[in-house]
């Protein structure tokens, strides 16, 4: 029987999408073409509003020329940009695991990239985003010129949000790595808000910079630093888990770390809510173009720009192929 | 001790939960509402022509409690309308806290606002359930009486779309079919132009934003019967209607109203403006569903294949009861078929016999018959319900109608059923 899937935009301003015009809809059975319900969602029907909205899709996110505020280094090939964008924008980036797409004014579409929001001011009207110099893309992110090509909101930087949203009074820990340590702002000031205590382990990873400390400064967070691919460092990150009672537990890094620290939890029989980052080589962001697809374990594939899963089946194929 | 796990809190589950805990199971009824009672909670028409038989068959068979509270919630008892004699309307704003309170002192464990939406299974058997937040129960018998209605994309398909009813999928998620999910393929009802499903037959007014006439007769009689203009009466509608035992010249020609606490009128929707119109209707407004204007739930899409003793084919640890196993109409049929489900889950953790009531009795003869009809065509297009149609007519030809008491009681304790409901198996 073929799994019912979450997508992340199901009730957004943007369902139903492309994928309801082509019988691909991720989340409803009917717009998948087949006859009867057999749907998971909450929320108000997808059909129903693919029916309303007159048998199509609704509008698309669409490309703002956005200018870039300032551009601050934060190691010798990463850097933040602030990017000034509509308060609205802001506004619909405020939600953990949220994303944009940018490339440079002058480029084409391929080299559209996928980055985690960092911070979103939706009074002043602002996003700040970190990135590492790593690929074609962020080689050519020219940052001689003062404009940038922004499309978004895209929410599906996390997978797992829906243990954030019910996570309140409880102690939560934060791991993150590297590149990674971005989408952890987002995330941490909504558990705040939601009277959460929250250690984070930060390591630097091949970044060789902590630059997140800033922007959580003013923030009652408990920052322990550590590399956490050092053996040395094992036996603490054992303990850390082991005796602080987590009620959810956010990894940020590569699928390795991921596994990792999913075993600690797995083999203590920790009883954890899991978010992590997403990790998979996002494309169009719109479940079209298969780039970001990865497989359960029964060979469903699954288009993870859009789809939220539990981090245990995202990851439990992708360690076996890498 | 057997644990029994029943999935969906109408009227057939609280009546499956009822049976199951009195022969000895450690029951939990999990409903996805925050209410039991379902569609019972806008319903209220009892005890209507064969009803009245099938109810006292259920009572001396031991299954009492519940017949017990919609008698003593009845607002009216004894009331003829078109084409139905000696009804009780139950007050539907007081019955539910009065069916959970029992549940409650019988220590049936229950939750509501829990939607399963998964089963796992080894080989043919069902050894957990899952629910919306991915966590598991185990159990050893599974009663899916999930009903046939919705969820809101199958009443759009097949309907006006959703007309915001008592279910609340939006709020509370949709429906999710277990059988199916277990890997049995539904059972799908039709219309009279084979369309699948049927809409729900009555939608409720506000009875404060009738007319003060309209209120007092209402009140005093049960029944008020408006004649409506010529240019108004549309007999089509009578083929979508799932109760077909309404479905007579009388409900197109006239408005039926009955006094359920609200107002329920007797035709699946309604458009405002016209029934404005109408006098002492000119300021109506719609209590069940929120959209009467426009349309009503649909029903029958989702029926699981099963025996007459409610095992569903095909999984050995699965029974149904109501609307889920087959094309039943009302809230007698599902306390009926649900008193059996709940019997007999005991029994198939031990190994017994499954109860089968005789065809001589009406409960017995309509859980039979719908089964045998369902297997053909025209048998999905009808409707099988104590209170009419063609079920109410084999009743009265096969003499199994009778309104007295003692008669029933008699056929029963002949029968050697006399409160077996009652009889504790473990």
């Amino acid at each position: 029987m073929k799994k019912r899937l979450q997508c992340v935009d199901a009730g957004s301003e943007y369902c139903p999408c492309y994928l309801a015009e082509t019988n691909d809809c991720i989340t409803c059975s009917i717009l998948q073409g087949k006859d009867f319900c057999d749907c998971n969602w909450r929320g108000t029907c997808i059909y129903q509003e693919y029916v309303w909205n007159g048998n199509k899709r609704k509008e698309s996110r669409d490309y703002l020329k956005c200018k870039i505020e300032s551009t601050t280094q934060i190691s010798n090939n990463s850097f933040i940009l602030k990017i000034k964008v509509t308060k609205t924008l802001a506004r619909l980036l405020k939600e953990p695991g949220s994303y944009v797409f940018l490339r440079g004014i002058n480029l084409p579409q391929h080299f559209d990239m996928p980055m985690s929001v960092l911070d979103a001011d939706d009074i002043k009207g602002y996003i700040k985003i970190a990135y590492q110099i790593l690929g074609p893309k962020t080689k050519r992110l020219n940052m001689s010129q003062n404009e940038v090509m922004v499309k978004g909101p895209y929410w599906n930087g996390l997978l797992g949000v829906k243990n954030i949203k019910v996570t309140k009074n409880s102690n939560c820990l934060l791991i993150a790595r590297g590149i990674a340590q971005a989408p952890i702002s987002l995330l941490a000031k909504k558990l705040l808000k939601r009277n959460n205590k929250i250690t984070f382990i930060l390591d630097e990873g091949n970044l060789k910079s902590n630059f997140i400390e800033k922007e959580l400064k003013n923030y009652d967070i408990k920052i322990i630093k550590k590399d956490l691919m050092k053996e040395e460092n094992n036996k603490f990150i054992k303990k850390q888990l082991l005796n602080n009672n987590y009620q959810l537990i956010s990894i940020g890094g590569s699928d390795l770390l991921q596994s990792y620290i999913i075993k600690i939890i797995d083999d203590f029989k920790l009883n954890a809510d899991i978010v992590v980052t997403n990790n998979n080589e996002i494309c169009c962001g719109e479940g079209v173009c298969g780039a970001c697809t990865t497989y359960l374990e029964d060979g469903t594939p699954v288009k993870t720009c859009k789809t939220q899963l539990e981090a245990r089946k995202t990851i439990e194929r992708r360690i076996h192929i890498d | 001790m057997t644990k029994v796990i029943i999935i969906g809190g109408g009227w057939a589950g609280c009546s499956a939960a009822l049976t199951a805990k009195k022969a000895g199971a450690d029951v939990l009824l999990i409903e996805k509402t925050d209410m039991l009672l379902g569609l019972g909670n806008v319903g209220g028409i009892m005890r209507n022509n064969g009803r009245f038989t099938a109810a006292e068959e259920s009572i001396h068979l031991g299954a009492s409690e519940l017949f017990k509270i919609t008698d003593s919630t009845s607002r009216h008892i004894n009331i003829d309308f078109p084409g139905h004699k000696h009804a009780s309307l139950y007050d539907v704003t007081k019955i539910e806290p009065k069916v959970r309170k029992l549940i409650k002192e019988k220590n049936i464990d229950f939750m509501t606002q829990t939607r399963v939406v998964d089963v796992k299974k080894i080989n043919n058997k069902i050894k957990s359930i899952v629910l919306s937040d991915d966590k598991t129960i185990k159990g050893d018998i599974f009663i899916e009486t999930t009903g046939s209605t919705g969820p809101m994309g199958n009443c759009l398909k097949y309907g006006n779309g959703c007309a915001m009813c008592i279910l609340r999928c939006p709020s509370f998620g949709p429906r999710v079919s277990i059988s199916q999910r277990a890997g049995i393929e539904d059972l799908l009802g039709q219309r009279q132009d084979g369309a699948y499903g049927a809409f729900s037959g009555s939608c409720k007014l506000n009875k404060d934003s009738l007319s003060k006439e309209i209120r007092e007769k209402l009140n005093s009689d049960g029944v008020v019967i408006i004649k409506l203009p010529k240019e108004d009466i549309n007999l089509d509608k009578l083929n979508m209607k799932v109760c077909q035992q309404y479905a007579l010249k009388e409900f197109a020609e006239n408005i039926v109203l009955l006094d359920t606490g609200h107002a329920k009128l007797m035709t699946p929707f309604y458009p405002l403006d016209k029934l404005r119109k109408i006098k002492g209707l000119e300021n109506a407004r719609f209590e069940d569903p929120y959209a009467g204007s426009k349309g009503n739930s649909v029903r029958y899409l989702s029926m699981a294949p099963r025996n007459n003793s409610m095992k569903v084919e095909g999984i050995d640890n699965l029974l149904c009861a109501g609307e889920k196993s087959g094309l039943f109409v009302g809230h007698t049929e599902a306390i009926v078929t649900g008193a059996l489900a709940g019997h007999n889950s005991v029994r198939l953790s031990l190994g017994m016999p499954l109860l089968e009531l005789p065809r001589n009795l009406a409960s017995g003869d309509i859980i039979a018959y719908a089964n045998e009809q369902i297997k053909s065509k025209t048998g999905l297009k009808k409707r099988y319900t104590f209170a009419g149609s063609l079920y109410f007519e084999r009743m009265k030809e096969n003499n199994l109608y009778t309104i007295e008491t003692e008669i029933i009681k008699r056929k029963i304790k002949r029968l050697d059923l006399y409160n077996i409901y009652n009889e504790k198996i473990i």
